[in-house]
């Protein structure tokens, strides 16, 4: 088990600022965050390459580690056989059984037919591969990926991904693995830590952090896209003559958080059990990757998704009057 | 279309002001001029020597420079930009004054001399060290900047697979600068064998090729000068020419 005990740095222009951490052997742990956060530092002081200004990080000190940055860090100056077997050399592993370490690793990784060719004629998913094969044929007990699909595409990044789960599940080793994408989180952790400004605010499972940002800025990060603030009242939010009901009964100032998703449309007032409707008229519609946002005007701002067979059916565009309606339990609201 | 034209004619003239008084001086030579210096033993002898003390000088700076280069690419400490203006004072002040700074330390009046009983005054040694003065600078801000350029991750990334800090300078780092460090060290090669100021009073015998031209033009005037001067240069452009086609190979 790696344990991380008030761990504080500050280090160019980056911070950590009293983490406690507790990550299982075998467990496959994201630390989610925005640039900047402290995400690449707090990895490099568990890699032993950084010393912390005060605490402590147990658990490390005696273990293989393989650490994996985003630009994977390839030698150049070697060619992908030579980068693979680069940290069996190092250990002076015999001539033939780095052939076979690197030959069998490559084959495993499907990269085998890349071995002898120079790094700058790798694509950015073959990078990767080699990166994991140099990081792989030295055994880790412990993995550390900084951001390690940031620079692929998307259908390299989910094969990436897969190629994580799939080494992940046969070797079982430790895995800490930073990246500012809550989708890979999701898709990978077992557990997930937002780090923000150096600090860990949250710990929970992918979905418990997903579903309940503990704070604006955690929710702002998570894809909320609807954050809101004012005072609270009577369990109503006013916002410039707009009252939202909340499940808080009173707070001077309070934020609120609405996911895009859990906001419905509609031509009339639905009579339901959601406290929240309001007339509007739309204001934009954006067509995104998988779904088509709305900006809808209550009194104030609201982006809504919707799919493209809603919007046919509601005939929404510009200027179109609908109704917003949102129930009280999907909005999550942080006090100040 | 105008700006190219333009600035290919500021580049005309630049490039011309470089070889037109080779070029004057070349055809101011004849052939057999030519082959009288260049079978002059002391002519031969003099070529000889500053080749050879400007290697040794590099060699040296190679082994001091490359890692001070690395230390000031890679490191903040107190007093870094001192040290690092420092060690450009050479290419500023007049070579003249560095040869006589260089006397002050190792002249026969120097401590050095005194504690040890050594003068290295007129030796090859103190033509080395007037060259190495005057142009280790060329070499080490050249492996500065490429160290500079080379990311930190890399080396971290060596250690992660197990490579010492020594072994990731030396199996990451300095394979990763070594084009620039060996054009460095073309550079500072070059600019030795060109020192005249801090050589000569160093040591005037023995004589470098740029102390006996100097010599044959003081004594002799232009016309001894010159072949001397003219065999030294295509010695030297041959040498230079082939060193940078194999640059990309070494």
């Amino acid at each position: 088990m790696i344990k991380i005990e008030n761990l504080c740095k500050e280090y160019q222009d980056f911070k950590i600022d009293h983490i406690n951490l507790e990550v299982d052997k075998g467990e496959y742990f994201v630390v989610l965050g925005p640039s900047g956060s402290g995400k690449t530092l707090l990895l490099e002081m568990i890699a032993g390459l950084i010393k912390p200004d005060s605490g402590s990080i147990r658990g490390v000190y005696h273990s293989r580690i393989g650490l994996i940055y985003q630009d994977y860090m390839l030698f150049p100056h070697m060619n992908v056989f030579r980068n693979i077997g680069y940290g069996l050399r190092i250990i002076k592993t015999g001539k033939d059984e780095i052939n076979n370490i690197v030959r069998s690793t490559a084959q495993e990784l499907d990269i085998s037919h890349l071995l002898h060719r120079r790094i700058d004629r790798l694509s950015g998913g073959e990078r990767q591969r080699v990166a994991i094969a140099r990081t792989m044929v030295l055994e880790p007990e412990i993995y550390l990926f900084d951001e390690p699909t940031a620079a692929l595409d998307l259908s390299t990044r989910i094969k990436i991904q897969r190629l994580f789960m799939r080494l992940h599940k046969e070797l079982r080793p430790t895995v800490i693995h930073v990246t500012h994408d809550f989708e890979e989180a999701l898709v990978l952790g077992d557990r997930v830590a937002l780090l923000f400004d150096g600090k860990m605010v949250q710990i929970d499972t992918p979905e418990k952090v997903f579903n309940n940002p503990v704070t604006k800025t955690a929710a702002d990060f998570l894809g909320y896209k609807n954050v809101l603030s004012g005072k609270i009242k009577d369990y109503r939010m006013n916002i410039h003559g707009v009252e939202i009901m909340t499940m808080v009964p009173r707070s001077d100032l309070a934020y609120i958080a609405i996911r895009a998703n859990g906001i419905i449309l509609s031509k009339e007032k639905i009579l339901s059990s959601a406290r929240n409707s309001f007339p509007g008229e739309v204001l934009r519609v954006i067509q995104r990757e998988n779904h088509i946002e709305v900006v809808f005007d209550i009194g104030i701002l609201l982006h809504v998704d919707i799919t493209s067979q809603s919007r046919q059916e509601l005939a929404v565009k510009p200027g179109r009057r609908l109704w917003a309606t949102f129930k009280t339990a999907a909005l999550k609201v942080f006090e100040h | 279309m105008k700006v190219k034209l333009i600035f290919s004619f500021l580049g005309t003239l630049l490039v011309l002001s470089i070889v037109v008084p080779l070029f004057r001086m070349i055809i101011a030579t004849t052939p057999g001029e030519l082959v009288r210096a260049a079978v002059e033993p002391e002519v031969i002898g003099s070529i000889i020597l500053t080749l050879r003390a400007s290697l040794w000088a590099t060699i040296v700076a190679f082994g001091l420079g490359v890692p001070l280069a690395f230390v000031l690419a890679r490191s903040r400490f107190f007093g870094k930009k001192i040290v690092e203006g420092l060690i450009d004072i050479p290419v500023i002040i007049p070579h003249t004054a560095a040869g006589i700074a260089l006397l002050m330390v190792w002249g026969r009046e120097s401590l050095f001399t005194r504690w040890t009983g050594l003068s290295i005054i007129g030796t090859e040694a103190s033509v080395s060290l007037g060259m190495f003065f005057v142009s280790v600078p060329f070499l080490i801000n050249s492996a500065k900047e490429a160290f500079k350029l080379i990311d930190v991750r890399y080396e971290k990334t060596a250690i992660t697979l197990g490579a010492t800090t020594w072994k990731a300078f030396t199996t990451v780092s300095l394979p990763m600068a070594r084009k620039a460090i060996i054009s460095g060290g073309i550079m500072m090669w070059a600019r030795g064998i060109s020192e005249f100021g801090a050589v000569v009073i160093l040591a005037y015998h023995p004589m470098t090729a740029p102390v006996l031209i100097f010599e044959r033009f003081q004594n002799y005037g232009l016309k001894h000068a010159v072949p001397v001067t003219v065999l030294l240069i295509i010695i030297s452009l041959v040498i230079f020419i082939v060193l940078r086609f194999r640059e990309d190979r070494l």
